[in-house]
C-alpha cells in the first residue's frame, strides 16, 4: 500500500493513542512514540507498529504516536485506521492484512 | 433460549469503553457503529469494533453490533468488518420492512460464503418507526436468522411527533406489539435504554414495568444499570422452588415412562417445563442457586 | 491462556469509576466547532474565559467549546498554528474533558496542514500538555508557557550551531525592514563595524506591505558590501505569529508585555547561546508603540545578570536623520503613496529604489 497524504486517528483521551502518519522519501518506517507507559511497554508498542505495518506491507513512512495507555487492539486499529487514510484506502480496505 | 437480559451499549469510538465493557459481563455487548459515533470516524470506530471482536477478552461473551443502515455509505462496510470478525448478533437499526431484514440477511449470507463461515450471524431488528411497530410480526417472522426484535424509543417517539414522558404512556402501543410480534414468532423482545443515567429510581420503576411486560431484556448505556437489572430479573425463592418442582416432576415422569408430567394432580405441560428451565438458568446465573441445589 | 501484556496491565485500570464517568460524558456533554466569524459564540467564549482570568486572543480562526445543559465548561483556539485560550471550568476538572477538546483542535490544525503546533498556556499545565505531545520551550514570569508539538527548536537550534563564528563580540540585529532604507543599512553598518561577527536575522511573517521574499532580497542586495554578515532567514522563533502574535495584530495599540518578554527569553536562552551572541543591537524607535515597549523590555532581559544563560548587551544606535526626520520603512511607505520620489530615493538604498520604482510602474497600487 502507498502512503499518499498526511492522515491522523485517534484521540487523546485516557486508553486512547493519537496517530500521526506522514509520508517521507526513504523506504523505511520511522517511529516517533510518546507513551506514559513508554519505560515499560515502549519497545513492545514499537514492535506491535512495525509487525502492524509489515502485513500491510508499508514503507516510505513515518509515524507519530501519543500513547495514552492504550490495549494492544486499540493502537492496531488506530494505526490501520491512519494508514488506510493516509493511502485513501478507507472505502475497500483489504481484510485480510487487517 | 440464551439468557440476554442486559445488551450494554458501548459507542464503538470510545476505547475506554470498548476495552472495558467485558469487565462488567453483561448479557451481551452491543458495539454502536451508528448513532453514536460521528461520520469522521465512522471508518476508525469500525476498525476498534473490529480488533475488540477478535480479542481474546470478546471470545467468551455475546456480542453484537448495530452497524449502520445498508443505505448509507457504511452499512456495507461495517458487515463486512463485523462478519469476518466473527460477531454473534448485527443488530440492524430503523427496521421498517421486511425487506430491510431480507437485504441485510443477504448481505451477511454473502460476506460468509466468501470468508467460509459456516456460522451464521444471527440478526436482531430494532423497531424504531411506527411503520416498524405496525409491520412488527411480520418482520418477526419473516427470517430464521432473527433471534429478537428491540424497541428503539428515541426515534420511534419522534416518529409519533410526540416526546417522551417519565410515565412512559407513548411507548405503550409499540412495546405491546412489539412483545406480540415477538412471541408469536417465538423470538426475544428487547426494550430501549433509559438514558438518565442519574435517575436510578426511574430506571428501576421502568425495569420492572418492561419485566412484568414480559421483555427478555433491555439495552443499557451505563454498567451501573446491569446490577440493578439483573437483580430486578432474578427470581424470588418462591419462582425457583417452583421451577425446580416442575424439573422434579418432569424427570420422574421421564424415568418412569409416564406420558404425562403431573404436580398435584394438575397436568404441566412443555411450556410450563420450558419456562421452569429458564428459571433455574436465571437463579444459576444471578448467583442464588449454587451446583449442590440441583 | 496466555495473558497479552496489555490486557493485564489495563486490567488494574478498568475498575476506576473515571471509565464509569466517561458513560456520562458520552451523553450530556456536546462539543461543537465555530470561526471567529460566529460573534455571538465568540462573545460566550470570552465570557468564559473572563470568569477563569484568562484573555481572549483576538487572531483565533477557530474556536472548540463543550457545553453542558446550555453552560459552557471548557474551550480551546487555534490560529494559524498556535494553539491557545484552552481553558476548563474548575470543578469540571480531571474528567478528560480538555483532552477532548484538544484533539478536536489538534484535528481541525492538521486537516488545515498545520503539523507543527505551538501552544500559549499557564505553567500549572505544563504536565497536562506535554502528555498531549508538546514540549515546553520557554516560561515567563510564572505566567505564560510557550511549548511545541516537534523537535523543531532542537533542529533549528543544530542548525544554528553549524553557523557559529569565533570572535569576542557576536552582534546580532532582528530586523523587519519593511523595506530595507538606509536607516537600515547605517545600523547594519554600525553593528557589523563594532563586531567580530554579525548575525543579521529577517522576520519572516508575511504581514508587513512587502512580502518576506522581497525583504530579504533588499537586504542582502542593500548590504553585499558588509564582509562579517550572516543573513539568516527568520524562524517561528524570532519574532513570529507563533511567539509573538500581538506584534502582528492589526490594533498596534494594543501591547502585549507578557509575550514581548517571552519573545526575548526564547531569544537569550533558547537562540542566542547556539550562535554565541554577546551582542544585540537596535535603532532607536520614535514611531512604533509596539517596537518602543518591545525595545524596552530587550535591556530588562536580554541584559539580566541572573538569567538562564550568558547576559546580552544590548547596543542602541541612533537613527539617521534625513530632512531632520528620523528615517524608517513607515516613512518610506508613506512617500510612496505620496508618490514623493525624489525624497524617497534620498532615504533608502539605490537596490532598494529600483526594486520600488519596478513594482510602482507594475503595479500602483499595491504597496498602499
Amino acid at each position: 500500500m502507498t502512503v499518499i497524504n498526511s492522515a491522523h486517528a485517534g484521540t487523546l483521551e485516557s486508553s486512547d493513542v493519537y496517530i500521526q502518519i506522514n509520508p517521507i522519501d526513504e523506504d523505511m518506517v520511522e517511529i516517533e512514540l510518546e507513551s506514559s507507559v513508554e519505560e515499560l511497554y515502549g519497545e513492545m508498542i514499537e514492535e506491535l507498529i512495525r509487525d502492524t505495518l509489515k502485513n500491510m506491507k508499508v514503507s516510505y513512512v513515518n509515524v507519530k504516536v501519543q500513547d495514552k495507555g492504550a490495549m494492544d487492539l486499540v493502537i492496531k486499529a488506530r494505526l490501520q485506521s491512519a494508514i488506510l487514510r493516509a493511502c485513501q484506502m478507507s472505502r475497500n480496505p483489504d481484510w485480510s492484512v487487517l | 433460549m440464551k439468557l440476554r437480559r442486559s445488551m450494554l451499549f458501548v459507542p464503538g469510538a470510545n476505547t475506554a469503553m470498548v476495552c472495558n465493557a467485558y469487565v462488567y459481563k453483561p448479557d451481551t455487548v452491543m458495539f454502536d457503529l451508528e448513532d453514536s459515533v460521528a461520520l469522521s470516524e465512522k471508518d476508525s470506530a469500525r476498525l476498534m469494533v473490529y480488533h475488540a471482536l477478535k480479542h481474546f477478552a470478546y471470545q467468551d461473551i455475546e456480542t453484537a453490533v448495530r452497524v449502520n443502515s445498508l443505505d448509507s455509505p457504511y452499512g456495507l462496510l461495517d458487515l463486512e468488518a463485523v462478519v469476518r470478525a466473527g460477531t454473534d448478533i448485527v443488530r440492524l437499526p430503523k427496521t421498517d420492512t421486511i425487506d430491510d431484514v431480507l437485504d441485510m440477511q443477504n448481505a451477511i449470507e454473502k460476506i460468509e460464503k466468501k470468508i467460509g463461515r459456516t456460522k451464521k450471524t444471527k440478526l436482531l431488528a430494532a423497531i424504531e418507526s411506527a411503520q416498524g411497530v405496525v409491520n412488527a410480526v411480520d418482520i418477526a417472522r419473516c427470517s430464521t436468522r432473527l433471534m429478537g426484535i428491540a424497541l428503539g424509543a428515541e426515534d420511534y417517539v419522534r416518529d409519533l411527533r410526540t416526546q417522551r414522558t417519565k410515565e412512559g404512556n407513548e411507548l405503550t402501543a409499540a412495546r405491546a406489539q412489539i412483545l406480540l410480534a415477538a412471541r408469536a414468532a417465538k423470538i426475544q423482545a428487547f426494550d430501549s435504554v433509559f438514558s438518565d443515567v442519574r435517575d436510578k429510581d426511574g430506571f428501576i420503576a421502568e425495569v420492572k414495568k418492561i419485566k412484568n411486560l414480559g421483555f427478555d431484556g433491555k439495552s443499557l448505556v451505563n454498567p451501573n444499570q446491569i446490577y440493578t437489572l439483573h437483580d430486578i430479573y432474578a427470581p424470588t425463592k418462591e419462582e425457583i422452588e417452583w421451577a425446580f418442582e416442575v424439573i422434579e416432576a418432569a424427570d420422574h415422569a421421564k424415568k418412569n415412562g409416564l406420558g404425562v408430567v403431573s404436580i398435584d394432580g394438575r397436568m404441566v405441560d412443555a411450556p410450563i417445563i420450558a419456562r421452569a428451565e429458564y428459571t433455574i438458568d436465571l437463579a444459576r446465573t444471578s448467583g442464588l442457586i449454587g451446583e449442590e441445589d440441583e | 491462556m496466555i495473558i497479552n501484556k496489555f490486557s493485564f496491565y489495563k486490567r488494574f485500570n478498568c475498575y476506576n469509576s473515571r471509565k464509569y464517568r466517561s458513560y456520562i460524558i458520552e451523553s450530556t456533554i456536546k462539543f461543537s466547532q465555530f470561526e471567529s466569524t460566529n460573534v455571538r459564540r465568540v462573545k460566550r467564549v470570552k465570557e468564559f474565559l473572563d470568569e477563569n482570568q484568562l484573555d481572549l486572543s483576538s487572531d483565533i480562526e477557530l474556536f472548540v467549546v463543550a457545553m453542558e445543559e446550555n453552560k459552557m465548561i471548557a474551550c480551546g483556539g487555534l490560529s494559524g498554528k498556535v494553539l491557545k485560550c484552552i481553558a476548563v471550568a474548575d470543578e469540571r476538572r480531571g474528567e478528560g474533558i480538555i483532552l477532548k477538546v484538544m484533539t478536536q483542535l489538534l484535528n481541525a490544525a492538521y486537516n488545515r496542514n498545520q503539523q507543527e503546533l505551538f501552544l500559549f498556556s499557564t505553567p500549572k499545565n505544563i504536565k497536562f500538555f506535554k502528555d498531549c505531545g508538546f514540549k515546553l520551550i520557554e516560561e515567563c514570569d510564572g505566567e505564560v508557557i510557550l511549548m511545541e508539538n516537534s523537535k523543531n527548536i532542537e533542529n533549528y537550534q543544530k542548525e544554528l550551531t553549524k553557523l557559529k563564528k569565533n570572535g569576542d563580540v557576536i552582534g546580532t540585529i532582528v530586523m523587519n525592514a519593511n523595506p530595507f532604507t538606509l536607516g537600515h543599512l547605517y545600523l547594519v553598518e554600525e553593528a557589523s563595524k563594532r563586531s567580530d561577527w554579525l548575525h543579521l536575522f529577517v522576520v519572516r511573517e508575511d504581514a508587513s506591505a512587502f512580502k518576506f521574499a522581497d525583504r530579504i532580497k533588499l537586504i542582502r542586495q542593500g548590504t553585499a558590501h558588509i564582509k562579517n554578515i550572516t543573513i539568516h532567514e527568520g524562524s517561528d522563533y524570532i519574532i513570529s505569529k507563533a511567539t509573538f502574535p500581538t506584534y502582528f495584530i492589526k490594533d498596534k495599540g494594543m501591547v502585549d508585555e507578557l509575550h514581548a518578554k517571552l519573545d526575548l527569553n526564547v531569544f537569550r536562552n533558547q537562540l542566542a547561546p547556539y550562535l554565541g551572541i554577546t551582542h544585540r543591537f537596535v535603532g532607536t524607535e520614535p514611531y512604533c508603540k509596539v517596537t518602543n515597549n518591545y525595545n524596552k523590555n530587550m535591556k530588562k532581559i536580554l541584559e539580566d545578570k541572573n538569567g538562564k544563560s550568558e547576559p546580552i548587551e544590548v547596543v542602541e544606535i541612533e537613527r539617521i536623520e534625513f530632512n531632520e526626520q528620523a528615517i524608517s520603512a513607515s516613512r518610506v511607505r508613506k512617500l510612496l503613496k505620496e508618490k514623493s520620489y525624489e525624497e524617497l530615493r534620498s532615504i533608502v538604498p539605490p537596490s532598494t529604489y529600483e526594486f520600488l520604482m519596478d513594482n510602482t510602474r507594475n503595479d500602483d497600487d499595491s504597496y498602499k
